[in-house]
Parts: C-alpha cells; sequence; structure tokens
C-alpha cells in the first residue's frame, strides 16, 4: 500500500488583495457556492477560509498526477461534513483523474496561523484502474 | 512583438509577481517554474479579462491554460483575441 501526501501554503494577504481588486469575480471563479458559503461574510474570516481552500485545492493537484490533464479548480471542491469537518469531493475531471490513478478517498486538514494558510491532503494509492504511469 | 504579447507581458508584470520582466522570458519558457505561483495565476487571468474585455470560459479556468506566454495567447486567440502585428 502506498500513501500520497500533498501539501500546501497560501498567503491570506494575496486572497485579501485579490478579493480588494477583483470582487465577486475572483471568488465565484475559484471556489463553489459551497465553498462560498462556508467561509461566511465576514472579510477576515473569508479570506483566510478561502485562502485554506485554495491551498486544499493546490494540494490536492500535487497528489493527482496532472501531466496532459489539469483539472479546473472548482472541480476539486472543499465541503464541510456535518460534523464540522473538511473533505475533499472531486467532480469531473479532478474524480476522472482520482479514478484513473487508482487514488482513494483523501483525508484532509486544514489550517492557518499568522500571514499563512495551509492544507495537508492525504490519501491512498489503490489498485491502478488502467493505463497510468504513476 | 505582437500588441497581443506585449499586453500579456504587462499583465505578468503587474500582476504575475514574476522574479523577472516579463519582456525577458520567450513564448515557450513555462511561467510555473520562473516562479508564477497558481494563485498568482488567477489575478493574471482576471486581468487579462479586463484588458481584453473577454470572458474566460470554465473549461480554461485551469493552471495549464496559463503555464508559458504561448499558451495564454492561443487561449486568447480562441476567445477571438486578434493578433497583429507590432
Amino acid at each position: 500500500m502506498k500513501i500520497l501526501v500533498g501539501i500546501d501554503v497560501q498567503p491570506i494577504d494575496e486572497v485579501e488583495a485579490s478579493i480588494r481588486e477583483f470582487g465577486a469575480r475572483y471568488s465565484r471563479r475559484l471556489f463553489t457556492i459551497h465553498e462560498l458559503e462556508s467561509c461566511g461574510e465576514n472579510p477576515l474570516t473569508m479570506a483566510r477560509g478561502l485562502a485554506a481552500r485554495f491551498a486544499a485545492k493546490e494540494a490536492v493537484l500535487k497528489i493527482l498526477d496532472t501531466r496532459g490533464t489539469v483539472p479546473s479548480w472548482k472541480a476539486i471542491e472543499v465541503r464541510r461534513t456535518e460534523g464540522g469537518q473538511p473533505e475533499i469531493v472531486l467532480s469531473g475531471e479532478a474524480a476522472e483523474l482520482a479514478r484513473r490513478q487508482g487514488v482513494g478517498p483523501m483525508a484532509l486538514s486544514l489550517s492557518h496561523g499568522g500571514a499563512i494558510a495551509t492544507a495537508v491532503v492525504v490519501a491512498q494509492l489503490k489498485k491502478r484502474q488502467f493505463g497510468t504511469s504513476r | 512583438m505582437s500588441n497581443v504579447d506585449a499586453t500579456i507581458r504587462e499583465v505578468l508584470d503587474t500582476h504575475g509577481r514574476l522574479p523577472m520582466v516579463a519582456s525577458s522570458l520567450s513564448d515557450d519558457d513555462d511561467l510555473f517554474e520562473n516562479g508564477l505561483t497558481s494563485h498568482a495565476s488567477v489575478n493574471v487571468m482576471l486581468a487579462l479579462e479586463d484588458a481584453f474585455d473577454i470572458e474566460f470560459p470554465d473549461e480554461l479556468l485551469r493552471k495549464s491554460t496559463f503555464e508559458s506566454v504561448g499558451a495564454i495567447r492561443s487561449a486568447l486567440e480562441s476567445l477571438g483575441v486578434v493578433v497583429t502585428p507590432g
């Protein structure tokens, strides 16, 4: 059994700056409605929440073999379970890549401190389905 | 350099947070290997939309669209932006 780990960090001030400059155009292009609702409307908590979610999307991209196909950002979604835990939900090309590469369900941890948000994703590499170079 | 290439490089200089000026990069140089972060590529995308009065469709909202000046130019041309020699 092989374990895959992806990690990424995202400066929160970069997200704040993008929201200031581009507003809703920025947030709606990168994040799903669920992700936006999860982060609320308070500018401070929204920016750090979105920064952590962007880091999670990037962490997932580090787990998947994206040579040839790079999923869109919204195909990798951070959802909150009923218990409040964050989880990764893949759709479209991201889900197809994971299936083809035998990447199992992903565990996610988000954090932020000071100016940085970070995400760690862990997944199990299952038996390959077909045709992957991993 | 075409009008489009000049604008792409101008946007990269103002929004790409690159450690070098974009005019020093060739059309095929990998922007991510040269310091463009994924998050900065989003700002580049939005600034390109403003510069060319276009909107990138969902299928182009991915890192690979912004991996080089040439890739960006191809995406813009697919959206109807006309490239004219400078």
